[in-house]
């Protein structure tokens, strides 16, 4: 056994973890405000970097300025989709939203397809492919950069649901029919979750659009980033970070173990495996709420 | 006045003719059943912009016997079933010759173009063995099959070991799938037959996280990679090669590798990277100047400008010269109008055809739908691709046992 190379697996499959639960913690904003798994999070995403795209290669502007713009851009659609979609759902069966989303999802993948057209597009963050030797193990830049951002945005987070409009969020949250009766407005609420997981997208958008380029199958990260949310709990936003560790240290170790005995194609079937064993052992994910309900 | 009356009459007698004979003069149609939505949006639209460039050009000279040629190109989204659609749709409007360029919508018309009596050109997409004509006979995948692209790959190699593999490790890093797997089994015939190590790298669609294949090839040394993805996942794969620091003259791509590819690399990072190609790349080629001159020029071309500095580009010309150049052997063998036996009678009387400079010379025959398979690999040197070989097709033999046995399999 080459302990230093499962070690190295383990880090980077910590790291590239980490960038799904970038991806993730949108996810797990939506569902904290309206309990619904916004399957459109990976459309968001895609276009978030096009966006990011569209205003530093085609108008010019230096990315520094690109990337805050599109989050400006991305949070205003946000809201949105929230005002023009969802608020027309409101008291709808949950399966009802659930279309919508990935009805929405497959509208974003079509309008970028007819906009910036199939041809995949690369962002460059600056960041050196130089390789990162600690010691003998070796660690992607990109990687770390992106896993950064993604402990950024968490601690972010942690703070933003201490203020007086994320208490509310969590009021939402816990109650909306409560958070109604004392005056706080649900469909704002609901709005700015949708926004705020608009403006993670364009930060996962941008550091997967590095590492993979940009076009449509960048809307594929909605499987990873659910199967993380899933295993995390999906109203945890520590849940989502800790659940991408465990998902990226698992298939990127258990790949290694599993593909040389079963020939390959490994990966997606440890991914497959965590979100069914997840849903079935625990629905409720690791971190997430248990709600008991009285019948 | 009489003579101005005269010569209206004349005129309009003669431009009634001519109109006329336009008017009457049935096109030859071949039907465009692409994919220009989903997964090979990598390349169809410079394809299918090629083929209309080049049957305006040659309805321009008069196209084929005189005859206008029109390219129908239709959208299957990669889904068999609208392929299947598009083939039917068209086969009423009385098309019979079709291009799917995609390997699930190929695998899905092919039993009913056979069953029909319509040909369907496969270049690069497809069955590998329906270059055997004796069993495929309504099936024409001109151009080198991936098994021979392996192969021919091999055989690059072992130039540059003069002639001994017994010392080499070869690396195949491959999208997990039927397209990235095909060549796996000429792989490990050869590595046997040649004595080279062979290590293989299944990397899961889409190809985004490559990051643990590369790790493993840092570590595994292989002399040679070669690699079987497409699009993005090159990008993803040179990237992850930077950061492990493997030196890009290791890579050896599939052709599938195309001028956008390398821009998102970096030209100067993509450097040394290596390609099989089946077509001559670049602009310095005499069809793709005339088209610049008749069509770009006077801003008649079939899409935008930029899409025709693509590899892809010259792969949809090459695809389409022989195909008119077919239609000419059709018309040039048994006369107007073209039908699916004079045109499948053209096609195996393909000898020697250079598809206008873009290719190695093909020979097409009843047995031989491929045409001769032959590839040369180039390689990036920050500004151009230079070709490393002359265009070959070795391991003819091992190729072909494969192509039989599966062809065989076909049959039962």
């Amino acid at each position: 056994m080459d302990w230093v190379f499962l070690s190295e697996l383990a880090i980077n499959g910590a790291l590239t973890g980490l960038l799904y639960s970038l991806f993730a913690i949108g996810l797990v904003l939506i569902y904290k405000a309206s309990s619904v798994p916004n399957l459109s999070q990976g459309g968001l995403t895609m276009v978030g970097a096009y966006v990011v795209l569209a205003l530093s290669h085609d108008a010019g502007l230096p990315l520094w300025l690109a990337i805050p713009l599109a989050a400006v851009i991305m949070f205003g659609l946000g809201f949105g989709i929230e005002r023009v979609a969802l608020r027309r759902l409101a008291g709808r069966p949950v399966v009802m939203i659930l279309m919508l989303t990935l009805g929405l999802d497959i509208f974003l993948r079509g309008t970028t397809l007819a906009i910036w057209g199939g041809t995949s597009r690369s962002v460059d963050l600056g960041v050196s492919y130089e390789p990162l030797f600690l010691g003998d193990i070796f660690v992607s830049r990109i990687h770390l950069v992106g896993a950064g951002v993604a402990l950024a945005l968490f601690v972010a987070f942690m703070l933003f649901f201490r203020t007086r409009t994320g208490i509310k969020l969590r009021a939402i949250a816990d109650d909306y029919m409560a958070s109604w009766s004392v005056g706080i407005s649900v469909e704002r609420g609901v709005g700015l979750s949708w926004a705020l997981a608009s403006v993670v997208a364009v930060a996962a958008g941008v550091i997967w659009g590095e590492i993979q380029g940009v076009d449509q199958a960048l809307s594929l990260l909605l499987l990873k980033g659910l199967t993380v949310a899933v295993l995390g709990g999906l109203d945890s936003i520590l849940g989502a970070v800790i659940a991408g560790i465990i998902l990226g240290v698992v298939e990127n170790v258990g790949a290694d173990l599993l593909d040389p005995l079963v020939g390959g194609g490994s990966r997606e079937l440890i991914v497959a495996a965590v979100l069914i064993l997840t849903v079935m052992i625990r629905p409720h994910g690791l971190f997430g709420r248990h709600d008991i309900e009285r019948v | 006045m009489k003579e101005l009356t005269k010569a209206l009459a004349v005129f309009s007698m003669v431009g009634g003719a001519m109109f006329g004979t336009q008017a009457l003069a049935e096109p030859f149609k071949i039907g465009v059943c692409y994919d220009l939505s989903k997964a090979y949006t990598f390349a169809t639209p410079q394809v299918a912009q090629a083929a209309q460039d080049l049957a305006k050009l040659v309805n321009m000279k008069g196209g084929i016997g005189g005859e206008p040629v029109e390219v129908i190109v239709r959208d299957h989204g990669n889904e068999p079933q609208r392929g299947i659609e598009c083939y039917s749709k068209l086969s009423r409007e009385g098309v019979f010759v079709f291009d799917t360029l995609s390997t699930p919508v190929s695998l899905a018309v092919l039993p009913r173009a056979r069953e029909d009596g319509r040909i369907l050109m496969q270049s690069l997409v497809g069955r590998g063995d329906a270059v055997d004509g004796t069993v495929f006979d309504w099936v024409y995948p001109i151009g080198p099959t991936y098994w021979g692209q392996a192969a021919n790959d091999v055989a690059y190699i072992k130039q540059l070991h003069d002639g001994d593999l017994s010392d080499v490790k070869v690396g195949f890093v491959y999208f997990d799938y039927p397209f990235g797997q095909e060549p796996i089994e000429i792989l490990e015939t050869l590595s046997e037959k040649e004595g080279f190590e062979l290590e293989l790298y299944p990397v899961p669609l889409p190809g985004s996280d490559q990051a643990g294949v590369w790790s493993k090839v840092r570590r595994d040394k292989p002399d040679h990679v070669i690699v079987w993805m497409l699009g993005g996942a090159h990008v993803v794969a040179s990237k992850e090669m930077q950061r492990n620091r493997i030196p890009m003259e290791k890579y050896i791509s599939v052709n599938w590798l195309n001028e956008v590819d390398i821009a998102n690399i970096g030209t100067d990072a993509a450097k040394g990277i290596k390609r099989g190609t089946n077509v001559v790349g670049g602009q310095d080629v005499a069809l793709f100047k005339e088209i610049m001159t008749e069509l770009y020029d006077n801003g008649q071309g079939s899409g935008p400008i930029e899409k025709t500095q693509d590899v892809f580009y010259n792969t949809g010309l090459a695809m389409y010269s022989i195909m008119f150049e077919a239609a000419r052997n059709a018309v040039e063998l048994e006369g107007l109008p073209i039908t699916p036996t004079s045109y499948k009678a053209g096609l195996e009387s393909l000898k020697g055809y250079d598809a206008n400079g873009l290719m190695a010379p093909i020979t097409v025959t009843a047995e031989d739908h491929g045409g001769g398979g032959q590839t040369r690999i180039e390689m990036w040197d920050g500004e151009a691709w230079v070709p490393q070989t002359e265009w070959i097709s070795e391991y003819g033999d091992v190729v072909w046992d494969v192509v039989k046995e599966s062809s065989a399999k076909y049959e039962q």
